[in-house]
């Protein structure tokens, strides 16, 4: 028998979906087309980033979870790459993790195509994920970060501005997957390493987009930092619905493909 | 009715195509085993992390199995203005999908034929792959 790879699924099921009468894009999913508005402002005259946008993602990139690009990333130092992708083991509960509803971690969760409505206030941005309800408190009131806490899945955040740029710096992070690429490789994942700091770099191009650019500094893994641009784009409409609740827990039939 | 149904294509279709599962398809399900059934709508789960749809499928020698399929999570079906009404219980449809890899009577959704022909898409997420670019 043949065998389908998955992508050969979705193209297939796209090119044969249907159908009778119904005459409908079938190869994308509806677009909406933001009326072009003004940067929003707080009262003290920064950017107001509140609302509801999509992850951040490639520009033009669209229909799955975002990754990184591997040309962006910079030279590995010696036993960088062993640490960086940690192969399968064959038992789920170590290939599949989130399966068995653990957590994303950052930046993965962030990077799945799933809402992001972000709270702005003077002193606080929070950025809350449809996908597994991930909140982020980020302070903007120039704190410097924790010390002496424990790793987490999503680390520490502080944030402050540059002009009209927010800069989110983030440490603390226990070694975990760094993004969705397992998706694509099923022998491995790409982690990233307890050394793991990112600095995110918010600002509008335009009213309805944020420009969103990661950068990763993981000694223990890369030669020195690297960086990738993406954007995030304002989805007004789905504050209609607001984030649909997530737990995960819920209904898990199939947790490392066993159903019964 | 013509209206719902296309309406349910473009909504099915958006979900599947626009967002990432909480697990990869391989983990769960087998691609080289492909299920084909029709059968009658006995039950809707509208519920995290994929909603599941059950079909009651009957053989030929006239045994009755309970078939399950998994699609797209509630949040992204409800964004697109579906609600779970139009999965109806008691109606009979062809569903093709991909059998779960530990050979149970469970499946991700493929794509969903009614009775009156029109075919909708309903693979869940799983089927979405991240594209890496080099």
């Amino acid at each position: 028998m043949k065998r389908f790879t998955s992508r050969a699924i979705l193209a297939a099921a796209m090119a044969t979906v249907v159908s009778t009468g119904a005459s409908i894009v079938l190869s994308q999913a509806p677009q909406e087309q933001q009326a072009p508005r003004a940067i929003p402002r707080m009262p003290d005259g920064k950017p107001d980033f509140s609302g509801f946008w999509t992850n951040p993602a490639q520009p033009g990139a669209r229909g799955a979870a975002t990754v990184f690009t591997k040309s962006k990333m910079a030279p590995f130092v010696p036993g960088g790459e062993a640490l960086f992708y940690e192969p399968r083991t064959g038992d789920p509960a170590h290939d599949e993790p989130r399966a068995f509803c653990k957590p994303s971690g950052f930046p993965s969760g962030f990077f799945g195509p799933y809402p992001v409505q972000i709270i702005q206030s003077k002193d606080y941005l929070v950025m809350v994920t449809e996908f597994q309800r991930i909140t982020r408190l980020i302070p903007l009131d120039g704190r410097p970060h924790q010390t002496g806490i424990e790793p987490t899945y999503y680390g520490d955040s502080v944030g402050h501005w540059e002009g009209e740029t927010l800069i989110i710096d983030s440490t603390s992070f226990k070694r975990w997957s760094l993004d969705d690429y397992y998706y694509t490789d099923p022998t491995q994942y790409r982690m990233h390493s307890d050394a793991f700091h990112t600095i995110e770099r918010l600002r509008f191009s335009d009213g309805n987009t944020i420009s969103y650019q990661m950068t990763i500094d993981d000694p223990k893994i890369f030669a020195r930092p690297w960086s990738e641009d993406f954007e995030m784009k304002f989805r007004p409409e789905w504050a209609k619905v607001g984030l649909y609740e997530f737990v995960c827990e819920e209904n898990n039939r199939c947790p490392g493909g066993n159903c019964k | 009715m013509t209206k719902t149904l296309a309406l349910l294509i473009a909504v099915l279709l958006a979900g599947s195509a626009a967002l990432a599962g909480h697990h990869s398809f391989a983990a769960e399900y087998d691609s080289t085993r492909p299920v084909d059934v029709t059968g009658t709508l006995t039950r809707v789960e509208w519920t995290n992390p994929h909603i599941w749809f059950y079909l009651d499928v009957r053989d030929d020698k006239g045994t009755v199995t309970n078939w399950g399929f998994s699609a797209a999570p509630p949040g992204v079906l409800m964004r697109r203005g579906i609600q779970k009404e139009v999965l109806k219980v008691g109606s009979v449809i062809h569903v093709q999908g991909f059998r779960a890899k530990d050979g149970s009577n469970n499946a991700s959704g493929g794509t969903v034929t009614f009775a009156d022909g029109r075919r909708v898409f309903t693979a869940s997420s799983e089927d979405a792959v991240p594209q890496e670019r080099k």
